[in-house]
């Protein structure tokens, strides 16, 4: 259910996504909502993830005034919302450590030595 | 036992209904050396087995019982600004998941089954713990913790969790906490409920665990209406039922006498049982692995506590949050919080 590099681990961000499986689901798009996330959002890691996912519609580099575009838009709402990470891992950028995307859910619970 | 690696083996009595008692299978317990001087974030061991484990093996029978929305909380959520990016940390089976729609929430838990329950409903969710939230600093624009703290063992924990749902909203977010109170409007179920003494924390958990805290020395002048603070959960069930118990700190000095004639005003610490039906128990195997375990007899899960001391600590300690409001809702202690730098 991850549907891109919105989350970062204690010890980086971001994190590379190792992808096994991606699956793409219907989300209605909410144009506030992509506003709001738009500001924050790293374009260049968030491009990478949706890269590393399949998809290589976004443009490299983004600004706020493409919000206004429909067309971008859409591929902002696909890359964010509706690419899912089913099965695959998130791999942390400092040290490795592999974070496991089962049945589209990471477990980002850290080890007893990690802690 | 100072610190000293052993395995020990504990008879373990529990109490059953009719008044005798029940010897029960030795226990044998790891006891970690480690635990003295982890961190605050490592899960203390009461944690693991009566917390954790619990709720792995109860997972589709507690979603079935948590359906009501609390009123408060549903409007915290609805009068969120459009788009919002809500994080639910402890969200259980998800119930104030998509409760705005207009709002994107992610919700997070630290029991896997639970997850998976919130996944299959089509959630973004993530397996993490509350006392170290994955999430990037400033991302969200509000965070809830509704009745999650009581989980976590330690006042420190307790603490740190609340950090961090302060850490990772932006500025000028919002933090909506709840808590369970003390001053339940059923008071017939405090009298159902066991004091925790040293010798059941041996018994039960091992001398590694948090031991008795004395009452607190600060006193609330500033918020007279709030008094201390029992977080508990109890279900009934058929079959056996265990003496409840739960986890608190007091510092109100106002004493509840149970029906054995103790005098709780220094009780810290309790047990509260979850008691899974039989017909439901087997789901997962989680169940018979506890029964073998001898967990399951005891599945005791515990309350926390001290709501009103981190409120006191959060607007002295960190000055970057301030209380935008805070009530007192069916049985429940709730804050809301706004994080200002």
């Amino acid at each position: 259910m991850l549907s891109s590099n919105i989350k970062g681990v204690t010890s980086g961000f971001p994190l590379r996504i190792e992808a096994e499986k991606v699956v793409e689901k219907q989300v209605e798009l909410n144009a506030a909502f992509l506003k709001n996330m738009f500001t924050k959002i790293e374009w260049k890691p968030f491009v990478d993830a949706s890269r590393a996912m399949g998809y290589a519609e976004l443009p490299d580099e983004a600004e706020s005034s493409m919000l206004e575009s429909d067309e971008f838009l859409q591929k902002f709402h696909h890359a964010l919302l509706e690419l899912h990470l089913e099965e695959g891992a998130l791999v942390c950028p400092e040290t490795g450590r592999r974070f496991l995307v089962n049945k589209g859910i990471p477990n980002m619970l850290l080890h007893e030595d990690e802690v | 036992m100072n610190g000293v690696n052993t395995d020990a083996s504990f008879g373990v009595r529990t109490p059953v209904s009719d008044g005798e008692y029940d010897i029960q299978q030795s226990v044998p317990l790891s006891l970690d050396k480690r635990s003295s001087s982890s961190t605050v974030q490592s899960t203390p061991e009461i944690e693991k087995k009566y917390v954790h484990r619990v709720y792995d093996a109860i997972a589709p029978h507690f979603s079935s019982t948590r359906f009501a929305k609390w009123p408060k909380v549903a409007t915290f959520l609805n009068t969120l600004p459009l788009g919002s990016l809500v994080l639910d940390a402890g969200c259980g089976n998800g119930k104030y998941l998509g409760l705005n729609p207009n709002c994107f929430f992610i919700g997070c838990d630290i029991s896997g089954p639970l997850v998976k329950i919130c996944a299959d409903r089509d959630h973004e969710v993530v397996i993490a713990d509350a006392v170290n939230l994955p999430y990037r600093t400033g991302y969200g624009d509000a965070a809830i913790s509704i009745a999650v703290l009581h989980h976590l063992s330690t006042e420190d924990r307790r603490k740190k969790a609340i950090d961090e749902l302060v850490r990772v909203v932006k500025k000028g977010g919002l933090v909506l906490i709840t808590v369970w109170a003390v001053e339940q409007e059923d008071r017939s179920l405090i009298n159902k409920w066991t004091p925790l003494n040293p010798k059941y924390v041996d018994e039960w958990i091992g001398p590694s665990s948090p031991r008795m805290r004395s009452p607190s020395s600060f006193t609330m002048q500033s918020i007279p209406e709030m008094e201390e603070n029992v977080l508990r959960e109890h279900v009934h069930v058929s079959g056996k039922t265990l003496e409840p118990a739960y986890l608190t700190s007091q510092e109100k000095d106002h004493s509840l006498a149970f029906e054995n004639g103790m005098d709780v005003e220094n009780q810290q610490e309790y047990f509260i049982p979850w008691h899974l039906p039989y017909h439901r128990a087997e789901v997962g195997g989680a169940s018979s692995c506890a029964l073998a375990n001898g967990l399951a007899k005891k599945d005791d899960k515990k309350g926390a506590v001290v709501y009103n001391r981190y409120y006191h600590v959060l607007v002295s300690g960190t000055a970057s949050v301030v209380v935008v409001d805070r009530f007192f809702d069916k049985s429940n202690w709730c804050i809301i919080l706004e994080k200002t730098c």
